[in-house]
């Protein structure tokens, strides 16, 4: 069974773009529209979810309210969170690291690095 | 006609309206000094990030056509070098063929890799959302601050109340006022390193 990875970003664009490059590297893919849609989405998943990639800037639950929430949660405590965002200044990161974010990468991205980010924590035969 | 005295009472009152008069005329141009200057800066604010959308969507939409070119050059080889096979089958050059499969494979790298670039360069849409998104923002604060003036001007408290109300209907915009396709402040080498400190 392929490792499930959960795309949360409000721009369908990077959400499309993501989950392709995803899908290519031999993951399922499941997408959120912002950090509420996020946790009721992994609340149904009865499967659980192998990493997280979010984005920080959005509505209803921005990317730190969202991690801090998985973090609070017993079952995502070592979830790996990647931070995906085009803010990349100091503060950003720091906050991003305080609230348990495994890693930061900025926007604008290519695939293969975000392919290789994952590969990190989760092996596949392709990305392997 | 009147006396001496009820003509000084007369003007005295006439220049105590006028002191008034200047007075509201100074608590008035108080108010709109603020909203004034924050206006004047926001224009530029809002022009430099719609010059940033304009040359970041023509340097994209260069990559992207370069990378077309390349991708269109690939097909047309990779089509030449399907007719050699079907020559090599007809005059029975087996031994051939294999350099020509190479080729292809070689090829269709090179075309799948033009297609990634493609997509790597297509998230310009989304940090040119996001830098639409500010100036749309600066745009939107400039007109709250002219309708503040208006209410001032006007000695209307409702427009200036309107200035100021966030429940105007007006989207509600989410985005990084940093976002940019070429700069960087930060490598994603120090980012790296920040995190792997943690762990």
């Amino acid at each position: 069974m392929a490792l499930k990875i959960m795309v949360v970003d409000d721009s369908p664009t990077v959400v499309k773009f993501v989950s392709f490059s995803l899908k290519k590297g031999g993951f399922e893919v499941v997408t959120a529209c912002d950090g509420m849609d996020a946790l009721e989405k992994i609340s149904n998943l009865p499967d659980g979810i192998d990493l997280i990639i979010t984005d920080l800037n959005m509505p209803n639950l921005d990317g730190y309210g969202l991690i801090a929430a998985l973090r609070q949660n017993p079952r995502h405590v070592d979830t790996p969170i990647v931070i995906l965002s085009s803010e990349d200044g100091e503060d950003d990161r720091e906050r991003g690291m305080e609230v348990g974010a495994n890693s930061y990468l900025v926007k604008p991205f290519k695939a293969a690095v975000l392919i290789n980010e994952v590969g990190r924590y989760l092996k596949t035969e392709k990305v392997s | 006609m009147p006396t001496n005295q009820g003509l000084q009472t007369k003007l005295q009152k006439e220049i105590e309206e006028l002191a008034l008069s200047i007075t509201e005329i100074v608590v008035k141009f108080r108010e709109l000094h603020n909203p004034l200057r924050e206006s004047s800066e926001k224009v530029p604010q809002a022009t430099e990030q719609l010059d940033k959308i304009s040359e970041q969507t023509e340097a994209a939409t260069h990559q992207m056509l370069d990378r077309v070119e390349e991708i269109v050059q690939q097909v047309e080889e990779s089509k030449s070098g399907l007719e050699k096979i079907r020559t090599c089958v007809k005059e029975n050059r087996i031994d051939d063929i294999e350099g020509i499969i190479q080729d292809l494979t070689n090829k269709a790298d090179v075309t799948c890799n033009g297609a990634y670039t493609i997509m790597d360069a297509l998230q310009f849409q989304d940090i040119t959302s996001q830098q639409m998104n500010h100036a749309a923002s600066l745009l939107e604060d400039i007109e709250n601050k002219l309708q503040s003036i208006m209410g001032v001007l006007n000695g209307r408290q409702d427009d200036k109340d309107k200035s100021s109300d966030k429940e105007t209907g007006k989207k509600n915009r989410v985005y990084d006022p940093h976002a940019d396709l070429f700069e960087k402040k930060t490598e994603q080498s120090v980012i790296d390193d920040l995190f792997a400190k943690k762990t």
